[in-house]
């Protein structure tokens, strides 16, 4: 059992990165504030000892898909960086929606009786990851290579444009 | 959890000892600032116009290809993990998810995403 | 779990749709830009050899991979409507493909890898799958939204897509996993016993609410459907059409699956919530559809009425509601495009998507003027053509739960919605057509496509029976109470 101080500091780490990524107004700082941000999910998913998903996040997120966002502001054209993240118009009217359903949410968690379950993480989770992924899940598991392959071809094509 | 206390420590130590190292620096160095001093690179080249130029799509179209296949090592990780107790069938699920991206491969690198130019 | 080979044999329309569309791009590759004009012939001939093929599936009634996927009639019956939606839009969209200067093998290629995943959507029996068949088929219209690239309405229209899209999905997803949350599993027919009435908890209907935001964004029900118009507007066509009408049927058909099966007992709860979505997606829709100048604009927000009308089928809660649902569903699909392929072929002419535009195109083209005419009614629901019957049956669904009050507000609104349906029809068969107008040549599969339609929404209307009983059956065997 990790002490629950520690999702307190994570989180908190996590939320403060989540907000520099909307508020600041350079999009590259964004896009490093956003890897601090998966980093922190990262940490929750240890916590909660789901290591396999902790690499995935690591791996994925604050690996290639930072990197993919980094890429994507350079290449648009704009002028200064320092002043590319600008749509911030509504900044009062987002922030109040987003307190209310935050309170809305909070009340419902504090009012549901939970069932906790006491039993121990198995040890092997990737293996049975794997058993799950490629016995019964074999559906979603293939139809998730269609869908890289359909991203893939579709990034191209819209990418393609912006070079010629 | 208790083999990641280590890893902590090792961060929480790491982050110290970078600000420390800083702040020590910060308040030992004297400070005789001139513009030699104060240019980007003192030796080398004074940067010519903008530093924020538009990137080549080139590196847009690697970092969307190395993507699509990081997470499809991500698959093929607990796959490998049990390799040895799955059968023939595991093994043919696996070379058609291949497969599948396989032809997103021949597709990118038809389209010419993989070229420099 | 052991995985039973004979599992796949059932999902063979699944497979094969799968192939169709790697096969396709495959094809785009290997063969030369020159003859790449072969693979809409191809796309068709695959796609007609998917639906003979589900011909085999009508008796099943399976549930494969320990309840991951779900071969029912009530699934079947949603692979011919996706299917047969792609058939008439792949023919349609020949003529606005043959515009492109690339990319043409790839455009049929993505609207197969769509079909795979509305067929996915509708037969998913868990969660993930679901939500993976979900977000091939919205990724496939992100890319097909955003194909006119150098039109920038068009890369408007994909950019808010893949925003809205992507916050709507987040809103689904997390719905499910609150609901995954508190049942322990994400088969939607293990959850039933876990799911009851008096075990309800605060959490478990927020994660109920997030559902129908999720799902009444994909079916574009109000106040979920502002995304529709513009990017109705904006995306090419032919892929408009299909995005209305299939994607919103794939998005219903998950949307009725985990609502009837997974959700049966807590109905009181959700039932409130979905009532009043259903009546002011009936009453905007209509309202906002009258002042329209631009037909995909005013179809876009019929559309987003006609989302209505199909709601009162699950608002119903009954097999009568499901099977009323399906019928007009598939009658949708014909009529709407039918609408949509006339548009097609009057963008590709004049260039132009305004009603004024359509002034006298009954002089000029009176087959085209003939097909949006009787499209456009049997969206409206004026007997003989085929929407009348459908619409019938939806309101006597919920005449039947005591809701007469929500039935007359639909009348009411049918009544309305004929006004903004016949300025189209007044311009068309009373304006006078602008003077160097010529008739309209219309290719031969495009020429198909409205046939198909045209004869669909004729004979649906003139003897329903036969399609009529069939969606009833299916409506029974899905919600048997």
């Amino acid at each position: 059992m990790v002490s629950p101080l520690v999702f307190w500091i994570v989180a908190g780490i996590t939320i403060i990165a989540a907000l520099a990524v909307v508020n600041l107004t350079n999009l590259i700082h964004s896009a490093l504030w956003l890897i601090v941000a998966f980093v922190g999910v990262a940490i929750t998913y240890l916590i909660l000892e789901a290591e396999f998903l902790a690499a995935v996040q690591i791996i994925v997120y604050a690996g290639a898909i930072a990197i993919l966002i980094v890429f994507g502001v350079m290449l648009t054209r704009r002028g200064d960086i320092r002043e590319s993240n600008l749509f911030n118009n509504y900044r009062l009217a987002g922030g109040l929606i987003s307190l209310g359903l935050m309170a809305t949410i909070v009340t419902m968690v504090v009012k549901t009786q939970w069932a906790i379950d006491v039993a121990a993480v198995p040890a092997n989770s990737v293996g049975l990851l794997a058993q799950n992924l490629l016995g019964q899940f074999v559906i979603p598991f293939e139809i998730a290579a269609m869908l890289l392959l359909v991203a893939l071809v579709g990034a191209i094509i819209i990418a393609k444009e912006v070079r010629d | 959890m208790e083999q990641y206390l280590a890893l902590g420590i090792f961060l929480v130590v790491a982050l110290v000892f970078g600000v420390v190292v800083l702040v020590v620096a910060g308040l030992v160095r004297p400070k005789k600032p001139s513009p030699e001093k104060l240019s980007t690179y003192e030796c080398g080249l004074e940067t010519q116009g903008p530093t924020w130029v538009q990137f080549k799509i080139s590196y847009f179209m690697y970092a969307l290809v190395f993507l699509i296949f990081d997470v499809e090592t991500i698959f093929l990780y607990p796959w490998a993990v049990q390799f040895q107790k799955f059968g023939i069938f595991a093994f043919v699920e696996m070379i058609i998810f291949i497969g599948i991206l396989v032809v997103g491969l021949w597709y990118a690198w038809k389209e010419g995403a993989l070229e420099w130019l | 779990m052991q995985i039973q080979l004979a599992d796949f044999a059932l999902m063979m329309p699944e497979i094969a749709t799968a192939i169709l569309a790697i096969g396709l791009l495959i094809v785009g590759l290997v063969v030369p830009r020159e003859q790449a004009k072969g693979i809409s012939f191809l796309t068709v001939a695959g796609l007609v050899g998917i639906w003979l093929l589900n011909f085999l599936y009508w008796h099943e009634n399976a549930s494969l991979f320990g309840g991951i996927y779900i071969v029912d009639p009530y699934t079947v019956f949603f692979r011919f409507l996706f299917l047969t939606a792609a058939i008439i839009v792949a023919l349609a969209a020949k003529d606005y493909v043959n515009t492109l200067e690339r990319n043409q093998g790839e455009f049929y290629a993505l609207l197969v890898a769509a079909t795979l995943g509305m067929m996915i959507l509708a037969g998913a029996g868990d969660l993930v799958t679901l939500y993976i068949g979900l977000e091939l088929m919205t990724i496939t219209f992100v890319i097909l939204v955003g194909y006119q690239k150098k039109e920038a309405k068009s890369s408007e229209a994909g950019v808010k897509y893949v925003i809205l899209g992507a916050m709507s999905s987040a809103v689904l997803l997390y719905g499910l996993s609150l609901v995954f949350g508190f049942t322990g599993t994400t088969i939607i027919a293990d959850m039933v016993p876990r799911l009851t009435l008096s075990g309800a908890s605060p959490l478990l209907l927020l994660g109920i609410v997030f559902l129908v935001a999720g799902f009444g964004f994909k079916v574009s029900a109000v106040p979920f459907h502002m995304w529709s118009p513009d990017i109705y507007e904006g995306a090419p066509t032919p892929v408009t059409a299909f995005l209305a009408v299939a994607s919103k049927a794939a998005g219903l058909a998950a949307f009725v699956r985990v609502f009837l099966i997974a959700l049966p007992e807590l109905q009181p709860y959700w039932i409130t919530i979905v009532v009043v979505l259903t009546a002011i997606t009936v009453v905007v829709g209509n309202l906002i559809a009258i002042p329209q100048s631009n037909i995909k604009r005013m179809l876009a927000f019929s559309s987003v009425a006609q989302a209505g009308y199909i709601l009162f089928g699950l608002v119903a809660f009954s097999s009568l509601g499901v099977g009323a649902l399906l019928f007009h569903s598939i009658l949708y699909v014909f009529a709407n495009i039918g609408a949509f392929a006339v548009a097609i072929v009057v963008k590709n002419s004049t260039g132009s998507d305004e009603i004024k535009d359509y002034s006298g195109l009954a002089q000029t083209s009176p087959f085209l003027a003939a097909v949006m005419l009787l499209c456009l009614l049997s969206l409206a629901g004026i007997p003989p053509v085929a929407g009348f019957v459908s619409k019938f049956y939806l309101f006597m669904a919920v005449i039947e739960k005591g809701m007469v009050w929500l039935a007359f507000v639909g009348i009411m609104m049918s009544m309305v919605s004929v006004y903004y349906y016949l300025i189209v029809a007044k311009a068309m068969y009373l304006g006078t057509p602008n003077r160097e107008a010529k008739p309209i040549s219309v290719s031969a599969s495009t020429q198909i496509a409205l046939v198909i339609c045209l004869v669909a929404v004729i004979f649906f209307g003139v003897y329903p029976t036969p399609l009529l009983d069939l969606a009833m059956n299916v409506g029974y065997s899905f919600f048997p109470f």
